[in-house]
């Protein structure tokens, strides 16, 4: 057992685990953050994703050991129910998620994708980003679509406030 | 022994990590982007006493040009090699090639050092490493050595790196003008998947239409390494490729290539693939050359 600090969706933690813990592990035992899924547990599926310092990764491959002090992000970090990202709505709205299962790998690798960009990507664009995620329900069409949405309206917003 | 009682050390200086390697008493594993070392800890293949963070041993991540060559460190992930302007302009099949591995993640994570140690016969960028003369460098505790990529690979999943060594540069010729690459992969999918075959070409361009002084070809997933096509090497030079000669040098690779039939694909299906890549790649690269 080993003491590991690091950043999760901006609070510092320390955690008491084996260094060689999955990530994804810590965070759904340890951390009770349980939007990131077990799926393949090989790196195919995406449904582990999270952003290790601004970058998607697979978090059933990194050992917690590895992240020492660095910034991790999942899909409750991008925002949850109260205080939710346009990415997140726009999900909803277009329909884009039915079981649930694979939509926070998703979430979170549209967000790092679209943190980014500063267009409204092409349907290419966006197939190409998220070619490292799987979805058996949705046929997505409607995620991408909810992914071309939330640019636009997040560049509508910038926008107005500029 | 449990993956839970493993420790796992993150050394912050490259000499700190030769010394842990040097250490015979307790069996090592190197461990960079994960993206193949966790995967076979999980299968139980892998099982050291010790794992070696290297991660984040920012030393060995860079990218630099070198009077003629480009440095790269063993630690620089596919990211990397995709968005550097360097890699685009001076050795562009290496940074196609690295947009060809798995996904997103995984580009975000694996490195150019991991995809050589790991030495799968189906590794996207071990192709474009063999057309662009790459020399390896492994370092040990007393020791530094150079060698050259055709030395490198033993067989599947297995290098001339002794345990006690560690991959930490990558030095490739640096393109010149005249000069072009390109990186064909069949798939079962576009993203995320391991080649079924997969080919580099690398062309040195003369003045006359489509005349080609001299090239290189390198297939992988075709043989128990990555092989070079010597035969289609040679054919390259005796006329100017156009779309006749590029059919008969891709008809050619047919006979060059020794494929096995394993769950992706059939020999036979691999033998004909790899012709039709050739073919694409080298049409592909006279129009590019044509329209530059």
């Amino acid at each position: 057992m080993k003491t590991i600090r690091f950043t999760v969706n901006g609070n510092e933690v320390a955690v008491s685990s084996p260094p060689t813990k999955p990530l994804l592990d810590v965070l759904r035992e340890e951390l009770d953050l349980t939007g990131s899924k077990e799926c393949c547990g090989k790196g195919e599926c995406g449904s582990c994703t999270v952003m290790i310092n601004g970058s998607s990764v697979c978090s059933c491959l990194v050992l917690v050991g590895q992240v020492e002090n660095e910034t991790v992000i999942t899909a409750e970090g991008v925002g949850l129910a109260q205080n939710m990202d346009v990415l997140q709505q726009a999900f909803i709205d277009e329909g884009a998620t039915q079981c649930g299962y694979c939509t926070p790998g998703f979430i979170v690798s549209a967000k790092s994708f679209l943190n980014q960009i500063e267009h409204v990507p092409t349907e290419e664009e966006v197939k190409t980003a998220l070619g490292g995620n799987l979805c058996r329900c949705t046929g997505y069409t409607k995620i991408i679509k909810a992914v071309q949405s939330a640019a636009k309206l997040s560049i509508t917003q910038q926008g107005v406030k500029n | 022994m449990k993956v839970s009682e493993a420790t796992l050390v993150s050394p912050s200086t490259l000499d700190e990590c030769l010394l842990l390697l040097n250490d015979q008493k307790h069996s090592v594993q190197l461990l960079a982007g994960g993206t193949d070392a966790v995967v076979r800890m999980k299968e139980g293949v892998w099982n050291p006493d010790t794992w070696i963070n290297i991660k984040n041993l920012d030393a060995l991540r860079y990218i630099e040009e070198v009077n003629h060559e480009i440095h790269i460190g063993a630690l620089t992930s596919h990211t990397d090699l995709v968005e550097s302007k360097l890699i685009n302009e001076r050795a562009d099949v290496l940074a196609q090639a690295a947009k060809e591995i798995g996904a997103i993640q995984l580009q975000n994570m694996g490195t150019i050092g991991g995809n050589i140690a790991t030495a799968s016969p189906a590794g996207d960028t071990i192709p474009a490493l063999f057309v662009l003369d790459a020399k390896i460098e492994l370092r040990s505790l007393t020791d530094t050595r150079l060698i050259p990529i055709r030395e490198i690979f033993t067989g599947p999943g297995r290098t001339v790196k002794k345990s006690d060594e560690i991959i930490t540069k990558i030095i490739i010729r640096s393109q010149d003008e005249d000069e072009i690459g390109i990186f064909e992969k069949l798939g079962p999918r576009k993203a995320q998947s391991i080649s079924i075959v997969n080919v580099a070409i690398s062309l040195k361009m003369g003045e006359k239409p489509r005349e080609c002084l001299e090239g290189k070809i390198a297939f992988g997933s075709v043989a128990p390494t990555i092989i070079r096509a010597t035969k289609c090497e040679y054919m390259l030079k005796l006329n100017p490729l156009f779309d006749d000669v590029i059919h008969d040098i891709a008809s050619a690779a047919w006979k060059e290539v020794m494929p096995i039939s394993d769950v992706r694909a059939s020999a036979k299906y691999r033998r004909n693939m790899a012709s039709s890549l050739l073919e694409r790649g080298l049409y592909r690269l006279m129009k590019r050359w044509e329209e530059q």
